[in-house]
């Protein structure tokens, strides 16, 4: 009887206990849900042969992250994530799986647009590359990002000629490949990629990320379009962007998906207050 | 596996076909590993124990025949339940690739060859648990230290390239010899695993493959071979 009622006791409490118990471990702080993982080499001789597996959970780790950050920002709610040791993370499962391209995907994503560390995506990619020798992906995260990041068309072109000869049945990696080594306008760039980052995406966070990035661009493409048809018909540069508007160059002015205004810098170039960019997404 | 596959696979984004492959050929180890270890842990010292021996030993057969058959007993249900979970791992690793079709063709030689060495890795674990079971006189001995010999095994090759490299100048030539010895004295367990070559379906040698064939085999007979020397030897109620 005694240990009946013991028995049931714990029942009770545990009933009481397991709803708040949910709550609190759903409500830790980020950063704890990320984690810390030891060093890839030590990491390696404990995952036995299961380091591919150790290599996968890593990077889904740092995806459901970075998925709840995003979902916060949806909701105007900006926390700032944890980018170093995201990055850290990724780059022990590209440590444990060099082949494993979730992690080359999400730091491309996640990496370049707002935050610009190119030169540690670039190495990641780089890692990548001389395991994936098939894939023309990588040749085209590193072709861009040297091109629209780093303004170096050369060494775009060749990674792009490089996409090409990988996948010559994708008109885009050559397309793209020509117009680096013609230095052609940037803004456009942006947007081929982009669109081709969207077609493939297939979780949401990061086709949502590149949806906004794109939507930018597009309303820079159009401002900069108005500019162009204002310059050759007009002969000088606008003053601002409300002559274009006065004139008739333009219908009106694009909304920023990142909460800014657009503008005419001193070098007349379209700029916008946000920086085309949302709290660090 | 039949629903840890179609449900993590998905958590990929640019490759639910290789995760499949990865998922699958993780959990044929994993389960491989348990029934290697129960099964090695509680062969010998369980019969002597329960006197098994006793009456089985009465008959016309010899100590050496006893325990190789124990271990022929092992090594069938180990192949058996290879062969079962590939079929599993087969039809979950079709169905994802048809779902999610991949860059990368399906290297079936690939993963047959992954599936196949695994299970030649735990014919060999067995081994060794055997060799401790038949020193035993519990289960705890075999178990821990088939387990230990089983995760030095697998780190052996990371530590032995990590020692011979430039780190080993950081560190007392002694302490490297060591090392250097323990390597050569432990089973190699990296030398069977082909998973990367299964998920992303690179080129195997076949020196990838023999090797480690007659690895196992020569390796195998000198463990089995301590093993009926110290069954032989051992004292039985």
């Amino acid at each position: 009887m005694i240990r009946r009622g013991i028995f049931a006791t714990f029942l009770l409490v545990y009933g009481f206990l397991v709803l708040p118990f949910a709550d609190f471990m759903a409500d830790r702080p980020l950063e704890v849900k990320l984690g810390y993982l030891p060093h890839p080499q030590l990491l390696k001789i404990l995952s036995a042969d299961h380091d591919l597996i150790v290599a996968q959970s890593a990077v889904v780790k740092v995806l459901f992250y970075y998925g709840t950050i995003v979902g916060h920002f949806m909701e105007n709610v900006i926390i700032r994530p944890e980018h170093a040791n995201m990055y850290r993370t990724l780059q022990t499962a590209t440590q444990l799986d060099p082949y494993n391209m979730d992690a080359y995907y999400f730091a491309q994503a996640a990496f370049t647009w707002q935050l610009e560390r190119i030169d540690e995506v670039n190495t990641l990619l780089e890692h990548g590359a001389k395991y994936r020798t098939w894939d023309p992906w990588i040749n085209f995260y590193l072709g861009f990002n040297h091109a629209y990041f780093l303004k170096d068309y050369g060494r775009a072109a060749v990674y792009l000629q490089r996409a090409g000869e990988l996948a010559p049945e994708n008109a885009l990696f050559s397309r793209l490949a020509a117009r680096y080594y013609y230095e052609s306008d940037q803004t456009k760039t942006g947007l081929a990629f982009l669109e081709a980052m969207i077609a493939e995406a297939k979780d949401g966070a990061v086709k949502q990320t590149y949806t906004v990035r794109r939507d930018a661009l597009l309303a820079v493409f159009a401002l900069e379009r108005a500019q162009a048809s204002f310059v050759a018909k007009v002969g000088r540069q606008p003053k601002s962007l409300d002559e274009l508007l006065q004139t008739g160059f333009l219908q009106r002015i694009p909304k920023d998906p990142y909460g800014g205004k657009f503008y005419l810098d001193e070098n007349y170039r379209v700029r916008s207050t946000s920086k085309l960019a949302g709290d660090n997404l | 596996m039949l629903f840890l596959v179609p449900s993590f696979s998905s958590f990929s984004m640019r490759q639910v076909q290789e995760l499949a492959i990865t998922l699958s050929l993780s959990t044929i180890s994993m389960v491989l590993l348990v029934m290697t270890l129960l099964l090695g842990s509680s062969s010998i010292w369980r019969d002597i124990e329960r006197r098994h021996t006793a009456s089985i030993l009465t008959l016309p057969i010899s100590r050496d025949s006893y325990l190789l058959a124990k271990f022929l007993s092992i090594a069938i249900f180990i192949v058996l339940a290879g062969v079962v979970l590939a079929a599993a791992a087969a039809v979950m690793i079709s169905l994802a690739a048809t779902q999610y079709p991949s860059d990368l063709p399906l290297a079936w030689g690939n993963i047959v060859l992954a599936i196949g060495a695994d299970v030649l890795k735990y014919l060999l674990l067995s081994a060794v648990a055997v060799f401790f079971s038949a020193v035993s006189t519990s289960f705890y001995l075999p178990f821990f230290a088939t387990l230990v010999v089983y995760l030095a095994g697998s780190a052996s090759q990371e530590v032995f390239e990590y020692v011979s490299g430039q780190f080993a100048q950081q560190i007392d030539p002694a302490q490297v010899a060591v090392i250097k010895g323990v390597y050569y004295l432990l089973p190699n367990f990296s030398a069977f695993d082909f998973k990367v070559h299964a998920v992303y379906a690179l080129q195997v040698s076949s020196q990838a493959f023999l090797f480690p064939l007659c690895y196992a085999i020569v390796y195998g007979g000198i463990v089995l071979g301590a093993a009926v020397w110290v069954f032989n030897r051992r004292e039985l109620p």
